[in-house]
């Protein structure tokens, strides 16, 4: 499977030791007892890239294995083309877990202070993040005296210190308010234009939103790397709003305000709109009920 | 067009030195015990020194170290916050071995150490000479061959215990954790000493102050060897997922 030159699983003639990130045959797991098994996919273009896979199948374990916090039983991970052990390869990576790291016994400026200086980024790069991601009123704060969601906020904000190659992105919106959701998702995006982007998440509407591949893993194992775009679900569902009630929908199920009807797919739209106007259905809203990229949880 | 990729710095250094800025947080984290540990020495030396020359000079020598060791919980505590909180997670990203990391934070608690011994000798030993007595040669040794090593040793096995300990067991809060259980650990060499001490006076044999202080550069000794074996082996006990957060 070859991603139209933006990213392709190992075993391709391409990419396996060039720029970018490269995971040659990964097993990796804790004390001895394997939880990632023989992960390969190689990526050397910019763009977000989804890793999605239900709780326990390793997505955790995969970033912090490309982050080279876990070493691999077996396989090698290529950042570049070189070791991720390699001091210069962890300095292409930025790495956010789903835990915040944040130093207890620090203010906010003195934690990302302390951040800059591994970063080797300057005091007035933490000026730069303290407004950037909204966190400039809490910086004389103890981290104690946060709550989760800006916690949040100044464990994103070390993301911004220093410009690297690839961001490696443990559920980056987790505990955030939609409003800060949607600002962070925005300048991640922004990143993505330049940089590789490997973000988890369990908010499919949002994966599928900001995605441009997706990298699913079950049971440890790599099951599917594509396009988000070319995911097709195993059901085309399409909910219908109307304005009046209508005796052409009469029977069809319901979801809420939602009238129900299965399609062939997406292009099987305008035809089904085109029948209910004929039909004297007053259309308000149509939405497709579910994402594709539920499939990959079953 | 798809773009191409730019790369950020990628220099081929480690990472800077994390000590300052954990000494430091070892004091804010552990300045219940920081201030303990100070003032109970300090007080010690002021109430012995005012009690009599020869009860500063007993006892003065004998108790700092455990005190020395409880003052010095700071690093123990910020290595446990950092392990709860995935912040050690973050530091192995950026290059930091399990190593490094552990000789960072038992620095840290030496350093702890050398505040307290010498806030407390300082007071103590100040006071002492103010009150006119003389700096003996005695005391010149029970500072130098026993104190002062024995703190340093015993906040170490302390440090060096608790730190394993949190890293191979789940979280557990209160005196059932790593920093509930480590000042009693670290009272461990002292105490140790002065047992054997006591019990060799109590089996009839002959003892003196020669004897006491070759069982305590032993009882050191055995400490310090049980501390370097102990890092030695960190890579054997502590691989780097125990020091990943367990949230």
């Amino acid at each position: 499977m070859v991603m139209e030159g933006a990213a392709s699983p190992a075993g391709s003639p391409r990419n396996t030791e060039g720029v970018g990130i490269s995971c040659q045959s990964v097993s990796a797991g804790y004390l001895g007892s394997p939880v990632l098994r023989e992960i390969s996919f190689a990526i050397d273009k910019p763009g977000i890239y989804v890793v999605l896979g239900p709780n326990g199948a390793g997505k955790t374990t995969l970033f912090r294995t490309l982050s080279g916090i876990l070493r691999p039983y077996q396989g090698n991970v290529l950042i570049d083309g070189l070791p991720i052990d390699r001091q210069q390869s962890r300095n292409r990576l930025h790495y956010l877990s789903h835990a915040d790291g944040l130093p207890e016994g620090l203010t906010v400026r003195e934690a990302l202070d302390l951040y800059a200086q591994l970063e080797r980024a300057t005091s007035a790069d933490v000026d730069r993040v303290l407004d950037l991601v909204n966190v400039r009123e809490l910086s004389d704060r103890f981290l104690p005296q946060l709550s989760a969601g800006q916690k949040k906020r100044v464990s994103v904000a070390r993301l911004f210190l220093q410009d690297r190659a690839i961001y490696l992105l443990d559920e980056p919106t987790a505990n955030l308010d939609p409003k800060m959701a949607r600002e962070i998702r925005t300048l991640i995006l922004d990143l993505s234009r330049e940089k590789i982007v490997l973000y988890s998440s369990h908010n499919l509407f949002e994966a599928r939103e900001i995605g441009r591949y997706v990298l699913a893993i079950k049971n440890g194992r790599l099951a599917l790397f594509d396009r988000i775009e070319n995911l097709r679900g195993t059901h085309f569902v399409v909910g219908v709003r109307v304005l009046e009630p209508s005796e052409a929908l009469t029977g069809w199920s319901r979801e809420g305000d939602y009238f129900l009807r299965e399609l062939p797919g997406p292009e099987a739209v305008p035809a089904f709109i085109r029948d209910l106007e004929s039909r004297g259905v007053q259309i308000r809203e149509l939405r497709e009920m579910n994402n594709p990229l539920e499939d990959l949880f079953t | 067009m798809i773009p191409t990729l730019t790369a950020g710095s990628a220099t081929s250094e480690g990472p800077p030195s994390l000590l300052g800025i954990t000494i430091r947080r070892s004091m804010v984290l552990g300045r219940f015990f920081l201030v303990y540990g100070t003032g109970i020495s300090v007080l010690l030396g002021v109430v012995l020194g005012l009690v009599s020359r020869s009860s500063f000079a007993a006892a003065f020598p004998l108790l700092l170290p455990i005190f020395a060791s409880v003052g010095s919980m700071g690093g123990l505590a910020v290595f446990t916050s950092d392990r709860l909180k995935g912040t050690l997670e973050y530091f192995m990203a950026y290059g930091f071995s399990p190593r490094r990391l552990f000789l960072n934070f038992l620095t840290a608690t030496l350093v702890l150490v050398s505040i307290v011994v010498s806030v407390g000798l300082g007071v103590g030993v100040g006071l002492y000479l103010a009150r006119g007595n003389a700096f003996t040669p005695g005391l010149a040794v029970a500072f130098g061959l026993y104190a002062v090593p024995m703190s340093f040793a015993s906040a170490a096995f302390a440090a060096t215990m608790g730190m394993y300990w949190s890293a191979l067991s789940s979280p557990r809060a209160g005196m059932n954790s790593p920093i509930g259980l480590a000042p009693f650990i670290g009272i461990l060499p002292p105490v140790t000493t002065l047992f054997i001490v006591v019990a060799l006076g109590a089996s009839g044999a002959t003892t003196s102050v020669t004897t006491f202080y070759a069982i305590a550069v032993a009882v050191m000794a055995l400490v310090v060897v049980f501390v370097v074996l102990l890092l030695a082996l960190i890579n054997r006990f502590l691989r780097r997922e125990r020091l990943l957060s367990p949230a």
